[in-house]
């Protein structure tokens, strides 16, 4: 039988509704595991061990009686924390809001808490889901649990690290710049970023406004699906429901001039993207390429509307507390000071320009393909390979445009390190999107695919 | 951008304590404007569309 701390939330689900296994006995065991491990790879910012176990405990007698709240009834999550969970401390991972204890929950965490969940703790971010890594903050940064000398992607970093460790099958995440995708690549789990909008971001601490997306971090795609029908529930979401199905004659295509010519991803980043496009040839996909407009054109549009953003967000306390940042979130949010009103609202007018663009390319497409990070992560306290490799990264048009994108992972780097790809599909078409990713996922034996920590758990 | 500019903009956003004690910082997000700015070199024309979304609420009849 699978460890305990590797059953997905289906799978834990199923075990509860079989007695096999019981929601006392699941979270008992993944507390023991972060008890064992945690201190080696900082995931938790605040665990709340004593709430999960009274939680786990209601669900073992709401269960036993038949009756069941939802799909993820007894199930432990994670929570990024620049989301608010009822009587806990949202800091954002830093030192201005070290106090701010949430009074009520975030309406996706009370979507998912409605759903059964059972809330473990609230998750290392990057500063304000902007920083990072840091050593400079009150709380030390989340590790790789492939290789805890190394990042472990961001903003969303706990969650990922998480979600790969075996703490939880299922994180919340947000996603402004690539913040889901890039820790979901990094620890070789499954991150998806909806369309814009689609989950709600009330109580989700803003970093800028109109490119935030909330979304979830899971170790299957199936869970994935889970997560998206609770979180997304409502008249724009069709629910997926099983994400299984046969891709034969859907239409994939590979964006190359992201990870050839915009910018040059390394050799095994750009040979997994082009493994990815022949399993899916292989499974009966049309696989062609397409052109979208320059990587780093897009990504300038976004950092331009992030950084003018995120300054009304922090320019108080800048201007009163710049001490009390991270410096690398400092430089990253300075920014923003110096952007005219004209440089925010040219890269507005270009953001729908882009827009344009992505939607005539799905008239002839399902579903894009193209890489995630154009690197695999670098170490944790090498600065200069942080820097360089920060912006590296094909996950930011998608936050420009609002579509939905997620990452998958696609193997291993030489040194052990997790590659992913990712998907992009159509405006509210999650579904497809899953689809696709599930095939992946089952030719790749992607989702079995774990970092060996060793506990005692 | 130069210095004298940079000086200017921060203390004119409130930022005297930044350009005093995080200088360093400062520059460096200047030097990111001009990035980006360098790849947005080619402004769209000033009347032309599309423009930036505006919207009002459904009419409830």
């Amino acid at each position: 039988m699978t460890e305990l701390h590797w059953l997905s939330a289906a799978d834990a689900a199923r075990a509860f509704r079989e007695r096999s296994v019981s929601p006392v006995e699941l979270v008992t065991h993944v507390l023991d595991r972060i008890a064992a491990r945690d201190h080696d790879l900082n995931v938790f910012v605040r665990l709340d061990a004593e709430g999960a176990m009274d939680a786990a405990r209601a669900a073992e007698r709401e269960i036993a009686a038949g009756r069941s709240l939802g799909p993820l009834h007894g199930i432990p999550v994670g929570i990024k924390d620049i989301i608010d969970v009822r009587g806990l401390p949202t800091t954002c991972h830093s030192r201005i809001l070290l106090d701010n204890v949430a009074e009520t929950d975030a309406a996706a965490v009370a979507r998912l808490r409605a759903a059964g969940a059972i809330i473990l703790g609230k998750v290392a971010t990057h500063e304000f889901a902007l920083g990072g890594p840091s050593f400079d903050l009150p709380f030390p940064p989340a590790r790789n649990p492939w290789n805890r000398d190394h990042h472990p992607g961001g903003s969303s970093s706990g969650s990922g690290a998480g979600v790969a460790a075996g703490f939880f099958p299922l994180a919340l995440g947000s996603d402004t710049a690539g913040s889901i995708r890039n820790p979901a690549g990094a620890c070789g789990v499954f991150g998806i970023k909806p369309t814009y909008d689609l989950v709600p971001r009330g109580g989700v601490f803003p970093l800028a406004f109109t490119l935030d997306h909330v979304g979830a971090l899971t170790r299957t795609v199936a869970d994935a699906a889970i997560a998206l029908d609770v979180l997304a529930a409502g008249p724009r979401h069709a629910p997926i429901g099983d994400p299984e199905g046969p891709i034969r004659g859907l239409r994939i295509g590979i964006v190359r001039n992201f990870f050839e010519t915009d910018m040059e991803a390394v050799p095994e980043v750009a040979a997994a993207v082009e493994h990815a496009a022949y399993l899916l040839a292989a499974e009966g996909a049309v696989v062609t390429s397409v052109a979208l407009p320059n990587l780093r054109y897009l990504a300038a549009i976004g950092r331009t509307i992030l950084q003018g953003e995120a300054w009304t967000v922090h320019a108080a306390w800048m201007r009163n507390r710049p001490q009390d940042y991270a410096r690398s979130t400092r430089r990253r949010l300075l920014p923003g000071a110096l952007l005219s009103a004209s440089d925010y609202i040219d890269a507005q007018r270009r953001r729908r320009e882009a827009i344009d663009a992505v939607e005539r390319t799905f008239r002839d497409v399902d579903v894009l393909l193209t890489a995630n990070a154009l690197d695999p992560a670098c170490r944790i306290d090498d600065d200069v390979s942080i820097t360089r490799t920060y912006p590296r990264q094909a996950r930011t048009p998608f936050n420009v445009t609002g579509h939905p994108a997620a990452s998958i992972m696609a193997g291993l780097s030489p040194d052990g390190l997790p590659l992913a790809i990712q998907l992009v599909g159509r405006y509210y078409d999650e579904r497809t999107l899953l689809r696709v990713a599930a095939r992946y996922e089952r030719a790749t034996g992607a989702a079995d695919r774990h970092p060996d920590i060793r506990t005692d758990a | 951008m130069d210095e004298t500019i940079v000086e200017a903009l921060a203390r004119a956003a409130g930022l005297d304590t930044v350009w005093h004690d995080f200088r360093a910082d400062l520059l460096a997000a200047a030097s990111q404007v001009e990035d980006q700015r360098r790849v947005l070199n080619d402004a769209p024309a000033p009347a032309a569309e599309p423009w930036p979304a505006m919207s009002v609420p459904e009419r409830d009849d």
